[in-house]
């Protein structure tokens, strides 16, 4: 047991298979994951909170984010502790287009998707020179910034919020209803494999290549001829890009936008989410997005006491299994450890 | 606009000040750890909080000083003072090392990745906060009065309190003890020689645990002396106060350029100015907005903050 | 002693719910067992004003069953820790939850918009003891409809609207051409009402508003930005909105300035930990808050104490009425959330306090306002309806 890797098992099943054999086990996953909704009634539901409302938010937003942050802290290896401003971008734009304009969530998403790019380029231009722990207190401070105006600037209505965020519009017959939210758990989850499908194609290819070689070691990656600022910008407005994109999704879903939602404790979750679960591995951020997106809601009837639990659970998994539930390839993790203990 | 800044320009500066010696030493918490784990100490917010709980279980159970009773005078004042700052400090310092225990120590050993040391210290400041929350009711705790805060004189229309006095002098003097202590101490030498190598300094004989253990030590006394003033001042401490404050901290120490203690402490006095005169100026809903400005500013030109060495240099 | 009663109710409420689905369908016909539920902040860091007001209903909870055997309510707590983030997440699993027919709180506003499109959904009845927000039952104020909570919201409570002046009024009361300051806590609760107090000043003769104001994060502990402020524009009353534990560090740090300025605070403000914290800077305090059980009358309280093991806190007297017009629907036979709701709509009686209590086509009662309380001694001290 102790050298079983969940991962490499998992990898090693994927490279033995032919091709029909991926597309069956592809679609026998996404079909058993777009089921979840109904594996409510069990051991899964969630005291209180409705388990349905759960799977969406915290949930599967969470998995999405996570993924997103990954591109910038798994893949390029920057941290960034302001993932939340993003978030924000994309939850208000959908907030402020949805009641002041007849367009809808579709039409607003990309331009929610544009404009939390477009801040991830502003704060990424002058600020990706920085290194470390540098770079992650300039993002933090920039994940508060975007609370602080949304709280003091009067088209975002201040503390208030904005309310009366229209649904997205029917798709064919799936109608989003509020008080059954199986629909936005679909959506989400569509999001989320174009999410993956994103990462996948561009790891293998140019950008993926000089993520690695920028985390492994700047230096030489710039030295060797890879323009590290610009493929960090990349990365940085890639990562944006995913949370604005849950950001107009939630603001639809939620109805109601305030900066209360957006407080740093939402980065410092995801970031959790992605090095809990396995950072730079794809499926471990998915796993960590799950188990922590879900795990407070599930131990409410420890009530007061569910937040100190959770603490303890992050403690005692980083010092166990330091690499995070499903860890990344063992080639890749071997140069990590080298490169970010240096 | 600048109306207020320009009539209580003085008074403001030494309430910044004052706010700055505080920032000052929770700065030194986080830079000390910095110098040697090369690493952000996520929970030395909560270490401050639980400093803050030291000082007033000093006076309120060991004295029995309660909402309604006179402030302390004389050689009583001196005394519960004295208590309360080693109460302050003794708690913080305890729950300094047992983070190192419980959150750094494993994970060091197996020479892991950082990310997963920072969540584990995050987890633990999830754990001490919420501790702090169960057991106080998430209710505020009030300090009572221990000093009278007499206005001692004016100057140029600012007035020189007691408690503002005492924690310019005290901080500065506990400050100026540690940066000592670091800078000539045998242990000090030890901590500064792992710090700039790790490798060589265990080679050259340097027992790395205790020496880490000693940092953590000295961060956390840092830190809980700065929660006692600021119980003194403020008279007023709950469990979710560390946040603020440790942010502010750590944004003070990277503006100094984090490892770097006499960084720590320009930082620490440029940001609570930077607070207080953008709190004048713009309102103090927009004070945190500048604070990063400024922060980002500073790296901008000066990436390894105003008194860092280059980050390469010193990790080579 | 406290702590462990809390934290065992806690456990105890959170099995009440994961067994009440089952507590229903066996009870025997010879108890009726009906389920309500309270929703407020139940941890985190405003967990102290709703375990306060879940005390209040648990109360009155208490008393009916005793009073009417055969007779059983469970009381479903769900926590939204006041923010509406955590709310959305809550409100669905309440809104679809049929064995719930009725829900004391949403203790803040926030919360409240945030859960009410599920509550709608769901036809479930509500009635917040605390939810002060003016657009919640004014159809013109709410810069969009859904803010709007008929038919189903309803509260206990008199609203911003209606304390802005009363605080503005209290504040300068007995002043002469009182030069006031005004600042808020940046909180959804404080803007708004800054905002009232402001209109409010600005209408009465004599009275000015100096100084630009400032808006103070509620995390802040060092005011002295804000006392410069103050000092600068020679304010004689300092008008605070936000929380008691603020506005007890506050005011500790404007009177060791040297500052005599009269200083005033609103329903967040009103609470005896106040007093408590501020210790003598505190004292002639103007606050205006709405009655607390002890004053309405200290047999109820002492009542309270014995039953609940904890002295009843801010809003008390609301949440005990409020759980209370459920019961009494629930005493009449009115089981169904349709039926509650039609209950609710046609309630007319009398609240603890006296006042009179029947809801106007928006949700709000009619009467009851707010009372001026003067620290003195270390108390809040009520100086009757401000007028």
């Amino acid at each position: 047991m102790k050298n079983f890797n969940l991962r490499d098992f998992g990898a090693d099943i994927w490279e033995r298979s032919n091709r029909p054999v991926r597309v069956a086990i592809v679609i026998v996953v996404i079909g058993l994951v777009a089921m979840m909704p109904y594996a409510g009634a069990g051991f899964l539901a969630t005291p209180i909170a409705a388990y349905d409302a759960v799977i969406v938010y915290p949930v599967a937003i969470f998995v999405l984010m996570s993924l997103g942050l990954n591109i910038v802290v798994g893949k390029s290896g920057m941290l960034d502790l302001g993932y939340v401003a993003f978030f924000a971008i994309g939850a208000y734009t959908m907030g402020f287009l949805g009641i002041h304009t007849s367009l809808n969530t579709w039409e607003i998403m990309p331009i929610g998707i544009g404009l939390a790019m477009l801040a991830g380029v502003m704060l990424g231009l002058p600020t990706l020179r920085l290194r470390g722990d540098y770079l992650a207190i300039v993002t933090l401070g920039f994940g508060e910034i975007i609370r602080i105006v949304a709280l003091n600037v009067s088209w975002t209505n201040g503390p208030n919020g904005i309310s009366g965020i229209p649904m997205p519009p029917d798709i064919g017959p799936l109608k989003f209803r509020l008080d059954d939210q199986k629909v936005f758990f679909w959506v989400v989850l569509a999001m989320i494999l174009m999410t993956i499908w994103m990462i996948r194609r561009l790891s293998v290819r140019r950008p993926g290549r000089a993520w690695e070689a920028i985390r492994q070691d700047e230096d030489a990656a710039e030295l060797m001829g890879v323009p590290t600022l610009k493929y960090k910008i990349w990365s940085f407005t890639l990562g944006a890009a995913v949370g604005g994109a849950a950001g107009v999704l939630y603001g639809s879903k939620n109805l109601f936008v305030a900066p209360e939602m957006f407080t740093l404790n939402v980065s410092i979750l995801i970031l959790a989410c992605v090095v809990f679960g396995g950072i730079g591995n794809i499926w471990g951020v998915i796993v960590g997005g799950v188990i922590l997106g879900y795990l407070p809601d599930r131990i409410r009837f420890i009530s007061d006491a569910r937040l100190l639990v959770f603490g303890l659970v992050l403690v005692v998994v980083m010092n166990f299994r330091p690499d995070g539930l499903l860890p990344r390839k063992k080639r890749e993790k071997a140069l990590v450890k080298k490169g970010a203990n240096s | 606009m600048f109306t207020v800044f320009i009539d209580q320009f003085w008074q403001l500066t030494i309430s910044g000040i004052a706010l700055g010696f505080i920032y000052v030493l929770i700065a030194l918490g986080y830079t000390m750890v910095y110098g040697v784990l090369r690493m952000i100490n996520f929970a030395n917010s909560e270490i401050f909080m639980w400093g803050t709980f030291g000082a007033i279980v000093a006076s309120r159970d060991l004295f029995r000083y309660n909402q309604t009773t006179e402030p302390a005078t004389g050689g009583k004042l001196a005394l519960v003072l004295f208590i309360q700052l080693f109460a302050a400090m003794a708690f913080a310092a305890v729950v300094s090392v047992i983070v190192e225990l419980a959150a750094y120590r494993r994970l060091r050993a197996r020479g892991t990745n950082r990310l997963a040391t920072l969540i584990s210290a995050i987890g633990m400041s999830m754990v001490l906060s919420e501790t702090m929350r169960l057991m106080t009711d998430s209710r505020p705790v009030g300090s009572p009065r221990i000093l009278e805060k007499v206005i001692l004189t004016e100057v140029w229309g600012a007035q020189i309190r007691l408690d503002t006095l005492i924690t310019i002098v005290a901080a500065g003097a506990i400050f100026i003890i540690l940066e000592r202590f670091v800078k000539l101490s045998r242990m000090g030498k030890a901590i500064r020689a792992v710090s700039m190598n790790e490798d060589a300094a265990k080679l050259m004989g340097i027992n790395l645990n205790r020496v880490i253990t000693v940092t953590f030590l000295v961060g956390g006394l840092a830190t809980g002396a700065a929660g006692f003033f600021y119980v003194t001042v403020y008279e007023y401490t709950k469990f979710n106060i560390g946040f603020t404050m440790g942010l502010a901290a750590f944004t003070a120490a990277v503006v100094g350029g984090i490892g770097n203690i006499r960084g720590a402490f320009f930082g620490g006095v440029f940001l609570g100015l930077a607070e207080v005169y953008a709190s004048a100026i713009l309102g103090t809903q927009w004070k945190a907005v500048t604070i990063f400005i400024v922060l980002v500013l500073v790296l901008l030109f000066k990436p390894n903050g105003l008194f860092g060495e280059a980050v390469q240099q010193t990790r080579a | 002693m406290n702590k462990k009663i809390k934290a065992s109710a806690a456990i105890v409420a959170a099995f009440a719910l994961s067994l009440g689905a089952f507590a229903a369908t066996s009870a025997s016909a010879a108890t009726k067992t009906y389920t309500l539920a309270y929703q407020g902040p139940l941890s985190g860091g405003e967990a102290s004003t709703g375990i306060d007001e879940q005390n209040g209903v648990k109360y009155a909870i208490k008393v009916f069953e005793a009073a009417n055997p055969g007779y059983k309510i469970n009381l479903v707590s769900v926590d939204d820790e006041g923010d509406p983030a955590v709310a959305s997440k809550v409100a669905p699993g309440v809104g679809t939850n049929r064995k719930i027919i009725g829900l004391v709180g949403p203790a803040y506003s926030g919360a409240t918009i945030a859960s009410l499109p599920y509550y709608k959904a769901g036809n479930l009845t509500v009635i917040s003891p605390s939810a002060t927000r003016v657009s919640l039952t004014d159809p013109k104020s709410a810069t969009v409809k859904s803010d709007y909570g008929r038919p189903i919201f309803h509260r206990v409570v008199a609203t911003d609207d209606k304390q802005g002046p009363a605080l503005a009024k209290f504040a300068i009361k007995g002043l002469t051409a009182p030069k006031v300051f005004v600042f808020d806590d940046q909180s959804s609760y404080a803007v708004p009402l800054r905002g009232y107090v402001e209109a409010a000043l600005k209408k009465i003769v004599g009275a000015s508003i100096v100084g630009s104001g400032d808006s103070v994060p509620n995390t802040t502990t060092d005011f002295s930005p804000t006392i410069a402020k103050i000092k600068t524009a020679g304010a004689t009353v300092v008008i605070y909105t936000g929380y008691y534990s603020q506005a007890a560090v506050f005011i500790k740090q404007l009177r060791d300035s040297g500052s005599t300025a009269v200083f005033a605070g609103g329903d967040g403000v009103f609470n005896q930990e106040f007093a408590k914290l501020a210790g003598k800077s505190g004292e002639n305090a103007r606050l205006t808050g709405v009655a607390g059980l002890s004053d309405v009358d200290p047999k109820l309280e002492a009542d309270f104490k014995a039953k609940m093991g904890v002295s009843s806190g801010v809003y008390a007297v609301e949440s005990i009425d409020a759980a209370n017009i459920f019961l009494s629907g629930i005493l009449n036979g009115k089981t169904t959330r349709a039926a509650i709701n039609k209950w609710v709509k046609s309630y007319s009686g009398k609240g603890l306090g006296g006042t009179s209590l029947k809801f106007n086509q928006h949700g709000d009662i009619s009467e009851g306002g707010f009372a001026g309380f003067l620290v003195t001694g270390g108390k809040l001290v009520n100086q009757g309806a401000v007028v």
